[in-house]
Parts: C-alpha cells; structure tokens; sequence
C-alpha cells in the first residue's frame, strides 16, 4: 500500500549528454519516462537541470508515511515528498558525473554547480558551495561561504508551517542575496524586498515576495520583464500589471515569464497565469512579442498551482494534477510524443491515460522533469 | 593506415552516387570539391575557443568531428542541429555586439558540418539549396573560421546551382515579370525650390577635404563611378543569376518605426519574387546588408572611392552594405553614426537633408533603441519640420553623395531599386525612390 501512495520522477527532452531522463536512451525522449534513479532506497526530492547535464536530490525518507489516503491538494501533497529539512545526497548525471553527501539544496548550470551543504562539524552553518560541473564534486569548489545561522533559523521556521521548501536556489538563506551563474556569483539583494521565491532567466531575473507581488529586472529586449516596454531595468522594479494580486508561483524561462496566482478570480474560478515576452515556439515567420503580462486561460478552465520554464517551453501543474506543456518542442521536452512546438497550452496525455496525478515540475532548458503520484483508484 | 580506409570508403560512396540518375551533373565533383577543403585528419579540423564556451559544447563539437570522419551521417547531424540551436540561443543573449566571438565561430562551425552532412548524400538541386542555405546562415550570424571556410564552401555550392540551371530561365523569360513592377505613381518631390546639395565633378582629394569633409557640408561628386562595371552590368536577371540562390536579411514593413516591422530571411530570389515583382502586397526592403563580403562575386563589379581614404579608420573598416528595393520604400529621419558615400546604382532615390543644428526641431524618440529616429514621417515633414537646407536627388546614374554625420538622413525611394550607400555622415537623409524600376545604390562607411 505504501508503494501505491508513493510518486516518483518522470523525464522527457533532450538528453543527448546521456542525462538520466526516462530511459536515457538516444538523444531524446519525447513521451513521459520514469526516471531510474542510482539508488533504490533513496527518493529523488529535487531535481535541476542545466543544459548537459541533471543534478538530482535525494533523501532517505524520514520516518513512516502517514496513513489515511493521499491527499489531493498538491500543496499538501507535496509535504509528502521527502522534505528536505535532513540533508541529502546530491547525484550529477549528464556532462558532469559524481555525487556528494550532505546537500540541502542543489542548483544546476553550464558554468556553475550550486550546492547547499550541511557545515563540516557539528553545530556549524550550513556552507554554500559553487563548483565546476566537471570537477565531479572532489576537491576544491570554486567558491565557498558559510550561511549566516540566523538566516537559517529564519528558513525552518517558514518551513515547518506547510511543509513547502522554503527559499530555494538560487535565492540563498535568508534571501539576502542570490547565486548568479555570471560573476559576480554572489548579488546582494534589498532586504525591504522580502524574498520568497527568486528564478533567473537567460537575461532577467524574478523575484516573489512575502506578499506576493513580483519584481522583475534584467534585459528586456523579448518584453519578458513585463512592464509593457523592450528596455532593460537595472534594478528589481514591481510589475505593477500584477500589483495587488498575489501571486503564489513565479517561473523565468530563457526569455519568458510565467506567474501562477495564489487564488483564483472568484471563488472558485481558474488561477491567472501570465506569460510576457516570447518563447519561440512555432516556427512562425515573425514572432510576436508581449510585454505586458496576458492571462492564459488553459482548456476546461483548470486551475495552475506550480509552472516552470524551460529555455524556449513552458510547463504547468494543474490543481487536478494534470500538466500542461506549451512553446518549443524540437527536442520533445514538451511530452506530446512529436518534436513539434506548439503556441497553446497542451495536456500531456500519459499522466492521465496511467492514471498519474501531476505534483510538481522542473524544466531544464531543453527538457522537463515531473514527479507524479498514483491516483487513488475509486 | 585509417586514412586509407576513409578514403576508401569515400571512393566507393561517390561511385554509388553517380549511377543515381536522378542527381545534379557533377554530384561526384561536389563533394570532391567540398572534402578538399577539409583537413584530411579530424584532428586537425579544430576551433581554438576561449574558456567562455562551455565544457559540454566543446565535448560536443569533438563528437560531431569525430562521427563526421567516422562517416555517420545521420548521428553528426543529429549533434551538430543540437549545437547550432544552442549557440543559437548564446548569439540571441543580450546586446549584439556583446556576444562573445567564440559562439559566433561555434555557429560557424555547426553550420559547415551541417552543410557538409546534407551535400553528401546524392541529393538533387533542392539539397544542395538547402546545404547552401544553412552555410549562409553560418556566414550571416557567425564569424570566419579555417580561413573562412564557409565563403569558400558556398562559392563551390553555388557554382554547382548556377550549372544544374535550365537554360530556359534566361533574360528573356524574366521580362513579363519586370513589366508588373509598379512603375513611378509615387510622386517625386519637386526639388527645384529647395536647396540643392551642390554638385561637383571629380573633385580632388584635398579640395574635398577641404571644402566638404572638414566643415561638414553635404556634396554630390559626379564621375566618380561612372567606370564601375556594376553601371552596366546591374540588373534584375544580372542579380539573379548571380546571387538568386544566397540567402540575405529583408526588412518588411513600411518603415523600422512601424509595429509590424520585422526582419526575416529569404534568398534573393524569394526577395525578387515576392517584393519586387509580381504586385507586392507588402514592402520588403534589403537594406543596410553587407552583401558584398557575403557575395564576392559582386564585390568584383564596384569600386571603393578614393575619398574613402581620407577617413581616419584603416581600409579594413570600411563596410560596404547594399540596398535593393522596390519602390515606395522610406527610411524615417535618422542620425547615422558614420560618415557615409551613397551610390545610386540603378533607380532614382529621393533624399533630404537637415542640419545638426536642427536636430532639436526634429522629434527624436525616447527610446533608447530608436533614440535616433524621428518620430515624423515624410508626409509630414513640410508642417513640422524646418525648412530643410539642402536637398539632393539621387539620380540614375553614378553620382556620389557625400553626408557628414552630424546631419540627419530620412530616405525613401519611390522606384524599386538597389542602394548602395557609402558612409554618409548621418544627416537628415530623405531619399525617396522616383520612377525608373529599380534602385540600386552602394553606401560605404570609412569613417569611424
């Protein structure tokens, strides 16, 4: 029985550095895989993906799982995925091989590997560690700095309420500052921001705040800040479109943006989703861009509770645990089964024909990882 | 000993092409052609790339060299298409000219294993199109590599094209088509009660740069290109048959300041066909396009003035773009950062000029991307704008304009032609292209 409750990972896109994605076989994989994760006991918590290569989290999973059914609101649902308050081991897959012990967090690029480790001896602040994909973890990271303890105090107290992760990479502890794939590694961040949730696109960045209102910087030629023009904002302005709806989610895709809404319109209407700037999906002659953010409304008016982005492709989780895929699809990151892009949001389908409820998605630029639970059969 | 092999391998590939019927005449000779331009050993078929290109890529551009040697085909396409579309994606990461080299080489590169991987195959003319397609993509978007290589590579495309044609498509069938050209209903503005730029024939080095280059005053030198081989030459069938199959850079819109302005990229015979000829439906404009460094075989039939050597940049940066349109198109009011010479090859093209000191009266846009342009458009400009000093018609023959940067230049042609501009020193530049069907003009940049 414990089995039926549990989920698992599935993957789908390119993997043509021999990433574990599905099966791994060729170099992509266009319809939903389960992953083969290294170690059986261990469960996959996390996964962030870069270009070449995958770095996935995994625990051992603490304690027994509680009994009574599986619960069908994803945000409690996902209490049921390894939290991550333990440390864990963190396992490279792709263009860069190895493993480490101890890691709270992980967060993949091609320049860059981030990780969160717990400090070396008992009672130190965990330790923030960047370092060379091919240095397979041993030795030397390029960069270290000790997390400052408040900070960290400050995180497991916002975790503990809902069992969401608090805080994750590349926004550090205590939200003070980010990582940066480009140097400067470590940017400071206004503390009056109030970071919840930050996400880095190709060239902008996004940042959520304690009340939900999104902040949007970076270059803007491909109107992906948001704030209904193609210039460049050096500094976090507030997209003001948004301003006064919280927002619960925010994704940076290679030039877009994707937000998800805390609640829906009315009582029970469907979550706003907006999506500015362009994702070059269709191989459309001209491409049109959006500066401003546009609700998407997704078929049957589901409702969005988590989206991620990919380098030109959008993923989206729906409240009844269905996923959504739209924009580039040449290497079958969007797990319709073709390499075809598309410009509209598209169920995938073999979450619903298995019977699979859709929990959570991590995009990496050219494919998308879900971890999905089975449905309880009525 | 591995040598012996490949090349082995390689003969009895081309022996089973040529009993393939249905191949171009000298399929055989082509990839003879193309292979000679290689190394013989993968090893030496090398990029040497800055740290700046990821490990991954260098890891994957090893292993489309090797599976290339190695003869696999399919498996060297397959790797090369996933690195053309990530440097792809580096070469649309932020400001152009900031994207490092190394990805644009990258590209290059991607795009010749490509283009090699498609002629290998025995394939018709649409193949070798095609092949010819993506290494102008390599020489638009990346940078030279093992001594520009692609240029060389597309030249041998090219002839092999130009030798599969059907002597059928000649002069003769093209004429019907030119006559459905639109013809001269757009007006031309009457420039006698203006200002003329004046004019001056074969001036001498030092009394242009003495009276016009120094103090910053428009000129229009004639007789300078009247020996220049493209005077005669010059033609839509002349153009076509030399350059139909390249792939260029086509502006669509009325004007860049227009919403539904956008850039798209087709060859000059798509361009010819579409905006040119047969009744456009919407303006489609080469402009501002280095055609020439991507089609030497032009290069041969035009000249650089002898004026561009009094600039204070060396001869290497010189650029030469080309301009070739249909009539009716119109460039808004804007500042050139360069000195510039404009040629009018064939076509006449309407210009205006205001001084710098009328730059305030001319209603730049605020933004960053457009802080150049005005915001009024030629219809407007007699309400709005002040009085223009001077103006100056492009005629049809090789006359030589002369601009300062500090002025501003609005343009627009109202006959279908191909512009060469030289460096004009960005004035207010109103060119409008008048009757004759086409205009064709040359503008080189000496000035920095």
């Amino acid at each position: 029985m414990a089995e039926e409750r549990r989920g698992s990972w599935f993957g789908f896109g390119f993997c043509g550095f021999g990433q574990a994605l599905g099966s791994g076989r060729g170099r992509q994989v266009t319809s939903p895989e389960p992953l083969r994760a290294a170690g059986t006991d261990a469960e996959v918590c996390s996964v962030s993906a870069s270009w070449s290569y995958t770095a996935f989290l995994s625990r051992e999973r603490s304690g027994p799982i509680p009994p009574g059914p599986a619960p069908t609101c994803p945000r409690l649902l996902l209490s049921w995925l390894p939290a991550p308050a333990g440390a864990g081991q963190v396992q490279l897959s792709g263009s860069a091989r190895g493993a480490a012990e101890g890691c709270r967090d992980a967060w993949a690029s091609e320049t860059l590997l981030v990780v969160l480790r717990d400090g070396r001896g008992p009672g130190a602040g965990a330790e923030l560690q960047a370092w060379a994909p091919g240095s397979a973890l041993c030795g030397e990271p390029l960069w270290a700095q000790t997390v400052v303890p408040e900070a960290q105090r400050e995180d497991r107290e916002d975790g503990e309420g809902d069992g969401t992760r608090a805080r994750p990479l590349p926004l550090l502890p205590g939200a003070r500052a980010y990582v940066s794939p480009l140097s400067p590694l470590y940017r400071p961040l206004a503390p009056e921001l109030r970071a919840r949730r930050l996400e880095l696109g190709t060239e902008h960045a996004l940042l959520l705040d304690e009340a939900g209102q999104v902040y949007s910087w970076g270059g803007g030629r491909h109107g992906q800040l948001g704030h209904g023009t193609l210039e460049a904002e050096p500094e976090p302005r507030l997209l003001e479109a948004l301003q006064g709806l919280p927002m619960a989610e925010v994704a940076a895709g290679g030039w877009h943006s994707v937000c998800v809404s805390a609640t829906g319109l009315s009582g029970h209407g469907p979550g706003v989703t907006g999506t500015t700037g362009d994702e070059g999906g269709a191989p459309a002659s001209c491409i049109a861009l959006q500066p401003f953010p546009a609700l998407l409304d997704l078929p049957l008016g589901s409702d969005a509770v988590k989206a991620s982005c990919g380098s030109r492709h959008t993923a989206v989780v729906t409240r009844a645990g269905e996923l959504y895929t739209w924009g580039w699809g040449k290497y079958g990151q969007l797990g319709h089964g073709d390499t075809t892009s598309r410009d509209w949001p598209c169920r995938v389908e073999y979450f619903v024909d298995k019977q699979l409820q859709a929990v959570a998605v991590s995009c990496g630029p050219w494919n998308t990882y879900v971890y999905a639970v089975q449905r309880e059969t009525s | 000993m591995q040598n012996n092999v490949l090349r082995l391998s390689w003969q009895v590939y081309l022996m089973a092409e040529d009993s393939n019927r249905d191949t171009l005449p000298g399929m055989g000779p082509l990839q003879e052609a193309l292979r000679a331009l290689l190394p013989r050993t993968k090893e030496e078929l090398k990029l040497d790339l800055s740290e700046n290109v990821h490990r991954s890529v260098l890891i994957l551009l090893q292993q489309a060299t090797n599976l290339f040697y190695e003869g696999r085909r399919s498996e060297c396409l397959q790797t090369t298409e996933a690195l053309l579309d990530y440097s792809w994606e580096k070469l649309n990461t932020g400001v152009w000219r900031d994207v490092d080299k190394d990805w644009r080489r990258v590209y290059s590169f991607s795009c010749l294993l490509k283009t090699m991987c498609l002629c290998e195959t025995p394939g018709d003319a649409t193949t070798v199109a095609a092949a010819l397609k993506v290494c102008d993509m390599g020489l638009l978007m990346g940078a030279a590599i093992l001594g520009d290589i692609l240029s060389k590579v597309a030249a041998i495309l090219q002839t092999h094209l130009l030798s599969g044609k059907r002597p059928a498509q000649g002069p003769a069938q093209e004429q019907p088509g030119i006559k459905k050209a639109r013809n001269g209903h757009t007006s031309i503005p009457d420039t006698r009660s203006e200002e003329a730029v004046p004019r001056l024939h074969c001036p001498s080095l030092q009394y242009f740069r003495k009276h016009y280059l120094v103090p910053q005053r428009p000129v229009i030198l004639e007789g300078v290109a009247d020996h220049w081989p493209c005077m005669k030459k010059w033609s839509l069938e002349y153009i076509q048959e030399i350059a139909g199959c390249r792939t260029v850079p086509v502006e669509v819109g009325s004007r860049y300041t227009d919403e539904d302005w956008s850039q798209r990229l087709m060859t000059v015979n798509e361009f010819i066909s579409r905006y040119i000829l047969n009744e456009p439906k919407d303006i489609g404009y080469l402009a501002q396009h280095q055609l020439f460094d991507q089609i030497p075989e032009l290069k041969q039939d035009i000249g650089v003035p002898d004026y561009c050597c009094l600039g204070d940049g060396e001869e290497e940066e010189i650029t030469i773009n080309a301009w070739f349109g249909p009539p009716g198109t119109v460039s808004p009011l804007h500042q050139d950062p360069q000195q510039n010479f404009l040629v009018q090859v064939l076509g006449r093209k309407y210009i205006r000029l205001y001084s710098p000191q009328e730059s305030e009266a001319l209603y730049p846009h605020d933004t960053h991307l457009l802080h150049n342009t005005s915001q009024v458009g030629p219809s407007m400009t007699f309400q709005l704008l002040p009085h223009p000093t001077p103006f100056l018609e492009s005629r049809q023959m090789a006359s030589l304009a002369f601009f300062r940067s500090t002025w501003r230049i609005l343009t627009w042609r109202s006959s279908p032609g191909l512009l060469r501009p030289h460096s004009c020193p960005a004035s207010c530049l109103l060119e409008k292209s008048c009757s004759s069907r086409l205009n064709i003009g040359i503008m080189c940049k000496p000035w920095t």
